[in-house]
């Protein structure tokens, strides 16, 4: 099993510069993902989740922002010192990513047959006609009724959900090794999110991809993921697989995040829990702990340091004060 | 599609009739008259001048009369040039005018845009400040500025082009380089402005990005999924442009003494020459009309999101 | 049990950094004076400023005193009486050269004038002082001082594109936030008046108004009207737009709640949380006022003699540009400068005030 790690991110940084300072959006983000894996990034909002994907994908945009160090290697190269042409063969075609809001990420001025094509040819070098056929054939796996009819439509006579389909079936189209979907369901209603959450799910396992799934809530990553990394202000704070995070969560925040998860089988008539204070703003963060002022075991250690990187075990990490030597 | 251009063209009419009679009031209203300039004419002979123009009559006669030619097509005599109808000036500039004004809006269209493109591509670089710098003395020089500054130097020092005249004129084609250069200068700043901004903001949309992410050469990114989203705001740019390019070619046909219906217009204005300015403003508001019409369906047809029930 | 101390400070944040408390304002001055180009227009609007309404106690010469012996002089260091004498001593060189190569007989009377007007000048020039005068941006046809006129015609200038500014901003205001303030009828009356005023080839509308006035009228004042009474539009549009998006937002809700009339929402609420846009507006419009004015002082139609606009000007020296191009280029480049900076400065006030903007390009 370890060895058919497909992706390996060691020690990401990414920065923007920004006219208040530095902004670390994503600093020091180490993980692995192996072979139809499906890894969840759990965060609180701007925790650089996003960022760190797009960093994967070198899609960053610069400037502002530009990738501080780090390597990842995907199928053995570094995606980071890959040329240009290089890392366009990825692209799409080894990785996809679909993203958090369907509605803008569609091109509105575009049929979707057009936007699907051009992938389909660019990577796989079919005809437009085979192309075509096949980005119709996508379709219909992602659910979409009457894809012969609809390809033809602009985006616009799409409901979000469908779209999200759409995107769907145009990042699985070249059959990528990894699907990196940033928040998929953020933006659709309650009832289709699961829906497309499960269709995420039976197609991946079908085509054999792995999958990053990006989300805020460790509820929708529940059922789904094999491991589980939780982000906080640009770092991962605790990592390990879904049962282990689950069922023994050891840093504060990951606490916290479970215990706002609202639970089906207990029923309880307490208020939901959820974890008081804000996020910080990580422009020109001190060295310390930067969940400290929102901890509730926070220690004076916490104030001046950021805490070492304990290994509870295989690919069992923690970032707190709490364990390692600092205990 | 066919009901929205009737019912679009439909609510032309009323703003065009508004625009006849408010100016024809007002110019009405005007103390002094197209014949009081003249050295005193005998009384019986201004009084002969009056009836043959209809000048004795009740306001609200004269204006039904002239409303009624006006529905015919029939714009009137001059009150100045004795010999000639209105339809027979405007008749004779208009072309030339419509003309002036396609062809700078043409040059400003391509120039703007591929200047804008340009420096939205090379943002922040050096190409990118000189070519806005550029822009925004373009849209700080006004054309009476830099009419007669071209002239100076490119017609009277250097003689490489002649001062003035027209097409018909012996140096043919040369005549036009300057008029169209003066006039399009702020409208090319404008839309060169205006597309490197919007062609910035496209290019960090999500639409592009999600482009990017399939894998897509930068060059075939901009080509096929960045220029039509950022060049539909120049589209709506181009009705205030055409109505703007129309009042400057007032100012660039007086300096270039060409002769279009600014030049008409400023003339009569001038001599208060009230049928060639009422004419005038007849067929300046049916141009912008007409230009925004276009403009609007224009639109319709490259933005899919829009459609016209 | 950890001993944080929460936000005791407000300056400080929770990770006890020195935070600056920063107003709208503040931060979009900190971002106007790192907008190199913004301050370098904010620097050259206020040297305008300065020198054209300080012109009457700064040692200008006057802009309307005539000088016969003193025109077109180009513009120089030297004393006008030098000035003229060479150039009535090159004078000299050419006729006699005309009339001894090409046997111009009939130029020897110019030659006799000029040797007479050599004569009288040379007598003047060391006694009399307006022959000390230093016109160091020549001089027009009628002998006045370049420098002084172009100062005064920029004095009218910008005076009327500040007065066109205001009042097309005051007109603007006030009808703006009735119809987004009370909407229904109102709104839908204002709307269709401006949709109207949009659809008229506005400056042709001015030509004809000041066509119609009576020559030799105060045009100045009708001018400015005139042009403001159609520049209002934009500003009304982009203030109703401001109010109706802020009138439900929940400060003005609140202000309700807590009794407050409209026009207390109006002036204390609403507006000052449109000033911002109304600044940006007023500023950008002010060098198309200055334009505007300019051409059609161009044209003719505009300020009348003895007064003088920056289009006066240049109109008038376009007449003698090809043998005096100073008459033309110095209320030229003055002018062109002046809206320049006033562009830059506009752009920079946009992109500070409203760092968000999508009307950006
Ligand atoms: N283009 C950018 N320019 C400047 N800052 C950026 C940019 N993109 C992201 N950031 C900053 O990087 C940080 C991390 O952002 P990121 O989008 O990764 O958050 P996220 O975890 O995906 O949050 P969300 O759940 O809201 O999507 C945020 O503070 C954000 O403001
Ligand atoms: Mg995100």
């Amino acid at each position: 099993m370890t060895d058919d790690v497909i992706l390996q991110v060691k020690d990401l940084k990414a920065y923007f510069k920004l006219d208040e300072g530095l902004l670390k959006a994503v600093d020091g983000v180490s993980f692995d993902l192996r072979k139809g894996e499906t890894l969840g990034i759990v965060g609180e909002s701007g925790s650089g989740k996003s960022v760190t994907n797009l960093a994967i994908m070198r899609l960053i945009p610069s400037p502002p922002g530009h990738i501080a160090g780090g390597e990842v290697v995907f199928m053995g190269d570094d995606i980071l010192k890959m040329s240009d042409d290089g890392i366009r063969k990825i692209r799409g075609n080894k990785i996809s990513m679909i993203f958090q809001d369907p509605m803008t990420c569609l091109n509105p001025f575009l049929k979707i047959s057009t936007q699907m094509i051009e992938t389909i040819v660019l990577h796989q070098g079919l005809d437009k006609k085979a192309a075509k056929e096949k980005a119709v054939d996508m379709l219909k796996l992602a659910g979409i009724p009457a894809p012969e009819k609809r390809i033809d439509q602009y985006p616009h006579q799409f409901s979000g959900g469908m779209r999200q389909r759409v995107m769907i079936a145009m990042a699985l189209s070249c059959e990528p090794e990894i699907l990196i979907a940033d928040e998929p369901t953020t933006a659709l209603d309650v009832t289709i999110q699961a829906q497309i959450l499960e269709l995420i799910n039976e197609l991946s396992e079908r085509l054999g991809t792995a999958v990053i799934l990006i989300t805020h809530s460790l509820g929708v990553v529940a059922g789904m993921c094999d491991s589980i990394c939780v982000m906080y202000a640009g770092r991962i704070v605790e990592r390990g697989t879904a049962d282990e995070i689950f069922s023994d969560p050891r840093h504060p925040y990951t606490q916290g995040l479970i215990k706002s998860v609202p639970r089906l089988d207990k029923v309880s008539t307490q208020r939901l829990y959820s974890i008081p204070g804000q996020p910080p703003n990580v422009i020109n963060l001190p060295d310390c702990c930067p969940f400290f002022p929102r901890c509730e075991r926070a220690m004076d250690v916490c104030k001046t340091k950021y805490p070492k990187v304990a290994e509870l075990g295989d690919k069992r990490t923690v970032a707190c004060w709490l364990y390692g030597e600092g205990k | 599609m066919s009901r929205f251009i009737v019912r679009r063209f439909l609510s032309v009419i009323p703003t065009l009739f508004i625009i006849v009679t408010l100016s024809f009031f007002l110019i009405r209203l005007a103390p002094g008259g197209p014949f009081s300039g003249e050295k005193k004419l005998p009384p019986e002979i201004m009084a002969n001048i009056m009836r043959k123009y209809h000048m004795d009559e009740p306001l609200v006669k004269q204006y039904f009369r002239y409303m009624g030619d006006v529905l015919q097509f029939d714009l009137g005599p001059s009150y100045r040039y004795k010999d000639q109808t209105v339809n027979d000036l405007i008749g004779n500039a208009f072309p030339v005018s419509v003309m002036l004004g396609t062809m700078a809006l043409g040059t400003a269209l391509l120039l703007g845009t591929i200047v804008g493109i340009t420096s939205a591509l090379k943002q922040n670089k050096w190409q990118d400040y000189a070519a806005m710098s550029v822009a925004v003395l373009g849209i700080s020089v006004p054309a009476f500025v830099v009419g007669p500054i071209l002239m100076l130097i490119f017609a009277l020092k250097l003689k490489w082009l002649p001062t003035s005249g027209w097409l018909s004129s012996r140096a043919g084609a040369l005549t036009l380089i300057m008029p169209i250069i003066t006039l399009m200068m702020p409208y090319f700043a404008y839309i060169a402005r205006m597309s490197r901004g919007s062609l910035i903001e496209v290019m960090r949309s999500d639409y592009v990005r999600t482009a990017r992410a399939k894998g897509l050469k930068e060059s075939v990114v901009i080509r096929k999924h960045v220029l039509k989203g950022a060049m539909l705001p120049i589209v709506t740019y181009l009705g205030p442009a055409f109505s703007g390019i129309i009042t400057g070619s007032v100012v660039v046909e007086q300096i270039f003494v060409i002769p279009g219906i600014g030049r008409i217009f400023v003339q009569s204005a001038l001599n208060r020459d009230y049928t060639v300015i009422m004419g005038d403003v007849i067929v300046y508001s049916i141009i912008l009309i007409a230009a925004n019409f276009v403009v609007d369906i224009l639109y319709g047809l490259l933005d899919p999101r829009i459609s016209y029930k | 049990m950890p001993s944080i101390d929460k936000n005791n400070d407000r300056a400080t944040n929770e990770f006890n950094q020195y935070v600056k408390p920063v107003s709208l304002w503040a931060d979009a001055w900190k971002r106007l004076r790192r907008n190199k180009m913004a301050v370098l227009g904010m620097w050259i609007v206020a040297i305008y400023m300065v020198v054209t309404f300080g012109a009457a106690l700064l040692p200008f010469k006057s802009y309307t005193e005539q000088e016969m012996l003193h025109i077109n002089l180009p513009p120089s260091f030297k004393p006008a009486g030098v000035v003229a004498l060479g150039r009535l001593e090159e004078r000299k060189v050419e006729l006699e050269a005309a009339i001894t190569r090409s046997g111009r007989a009939d130029l020897k009377q110019d030659l006799t004038r000029i040797e007479n007007e050599i004569i009288q000048l040379k007598g003047e020039v060391d006694t009399d002082p307006k022959h000390k005068r230093v016109y160091i941006l020549g001089t027009d046809y009628l002998g006045r001082d370049m420098l002084a006129r172009t100062i005064y015609g920029g004095q009218i200038s910008i005076m009327i594109g500040l007065i066109g500014t205001l009042t097309a901003a005051m007109i603007g205001i006030v009808l703006g936030s009735l119809g987004g303030y009370l909407g229904g009828w109102v709104d839908n009356l204002i709307g269709r008046f401006v949709d109207l005023m949009y659809s008229l080839p506005y400056m042709l509308v001015v030509i004809i108004i000041m066509s119609m006035l009576p020559t030799g009228s105060n045009s100045i004042f009708v001018l400015y009207i005139a042009i403001a009474m159609i520049s209002w539009l934009t500003i009304s549009r982009v203030v109703r737009g401001q109010i109706i998006s802020l009138k439900n937002s929940e400060f003005v809700e609140a202000a309700r709640s807590m009794g407050a009339g409209s026009g207390r929402i109006i002036f204390r609420h609403l507006l000052p949380n449109s000033l911002g846009i109304i600044i940006i507006y007023s500023t950008l419009q002010f060098p198309s006022f200055i334009m505007n004015e300019s051409f059609l002082s161009f044209l003719g139609l505009g300020v009348s003699a003895p007064r003088a606009s920056w289009g006066t000007l240049v109109s008038e020296g376009v007449q003698g540009m090809q043998l005096y191009p100073w008459r033309l280029l110095v209320p030229a480049v003055s002018m062109t400068v002046f809206l320049f900076a006033m562009n830059f400065l506009g752009d920079g006030l946009r992109d500070a005030l409203d760092p968000q903007s999508k009307n950006r390009n």
